[in-house]
């Protein structure tokens, strides 16, 4: 399956080392085009410029927790369809389940390796390019 | 209990036997302010002991002291852990990156299948080392909490303090005796990393080769 490597990611985390990483890993992956937001709260005006094709959030951080960010993003009619991917040190089991019915399209506990990450984001838009095939489009 | 008197009841139950309601109010009410006295005379004893407590510790008591000194001490050294795994984390993944730069270049223009399988395996080394600075933000996350417990115990702390009519002005600044400080310092204590124990000490190697040499050394 063909992921388009030129794609706009968001990257939301509260610690500027765990950002670092997670664009030097996609990059790795070959993806280029980053922007970085270091809360939910100042993600969610960037989101709404309608930019991001894809975004990485961290769960816990101060203003807007990324489980609420998520939940924005579902209930806006333009945005509702963005792949979301959680990279969290949360690991209830009870709140992978608060994200899974939240909307959420992957769910990493950190720490991570590089392979976890590969691998759901090929995960991700697979499921992706299903459900825009089954839409006809 | 004990101030609730037995005929105060009787007149509240006759008062209903005789479907007087208006009496029985009456009667309910007093009986009710008389069990209200008797609360209000609790909490006041109870606010009395805690005032005769801490001030049976002393304005120099060690629990006061660690309320207006040593929490506020301890928060200082977690950020202080904070801002050194994050700068450490931060001169790492920088390393990492360049490193992963040079690699990148070198397999690019190198035609020996075996030097590019080397470097392919030393890419993906770097990359750990990458990706194991995530140990920051997980510690991190870690400090942060504990940080927010110690305030908010400093503030009820504080609060309780004021509560019981002792002052926090009052408790004498953090002092150590020559002897204390001697000692201290003979002991070693690591970093300074709080403001207070910054007072006195070098900036830099500098700063001690300066000292080095005016002393001769």
């Amino acid at each position: 399956m063909q992921i388009d490597r030129n794609m706009n990611i968001l990257v939301v985390d509260d610690f500027s080392t765990m950002r670092r990483i997670v664009k030097n890993l996609l990059k790795e992956l070959g993806f280029s085009k980053f922007d970085e937001a270091d809360d939910g709260a100042t993600a969610w005006p960037m989101i709404q410029s309608g930019k991001y094709d894809f975004i990485v959030s961290d769960w816990n951080m101060p203003e807007m927790t990324g489980i609420d960010l998520l939940r924005h993003v579902r209930a806006d009619e333009k945005l509702k369809s963005t792949p979301f991917l959680l990279i969290t040190a949360e690991a209830k089991r009870a709140q992978i389940l608060e994200a899974a019915e939240a909307g959420v399209d992957g769910y990493i506990v950190k720490p991570f390796t590089a392979a976890t990450l590969n691998g759901k984001i090929e995960k991700i838009f697979e499921r992706v390019a299903e459900r825009k095939k089954a839409a006809g489009g | 209990m004990k101030n609730i008197k037995p005929k105060q009841v009787k007149s509240l139950l006759k008062a209903l036997e005789k479907e007087n309601y208006d009496k029985a109010s009456e009667m309910l009410d007093q009986i009710v302010a008389k069990r209200n006295e008797s609360l209000i005379e609790g909490v006041e004893e109870i606010a009395q002991n805690l005032h005769d407590t801490l001030e049976g510790f002393g304005q120099d008591a060690q629990l006061l002291r660690d309320t207006k000194h040593g929490l506020p001490d301890a928060t200082e050294r977690l950020e202080y852990v904070m801002q050194t795994t994050e700068e450490a984390s931060n001169k790492t993944l920088s390393a990492a990156e360049n490193m992963i730069g040079l690699l990148e270049s070198i397999e690019s223009q190198t035609s020996d299948e075996k030097i590019a399988g080397y470097v392919r395996q030393a890419h993906a080394e770097m990359t750990e080392i990458m990706t194991a600075q995530s140990f920051q933000d997980l510690t991190g996350q870690v400090l942060n909490r504990v940080i927010m417990l110690v305030t908010s115990l400093e503030a009820s702390l504080k609060d309780l303090i004021q509560r019981s009519g002792l002052s926090l002005d009052a408790i004498p600044a953090a002092h150590q005796s020559e002897a204390e400080r001697k000692a201290e310092e003979e002991k070693g204590m690591g970093p300074n990393v709080t403001r207070e124990s910054q007072k006195g000490t070098v900036g830099s190697q500098a700063d001690v080769d300066a000292m080095l040499d005016d002393l001769g050394i």
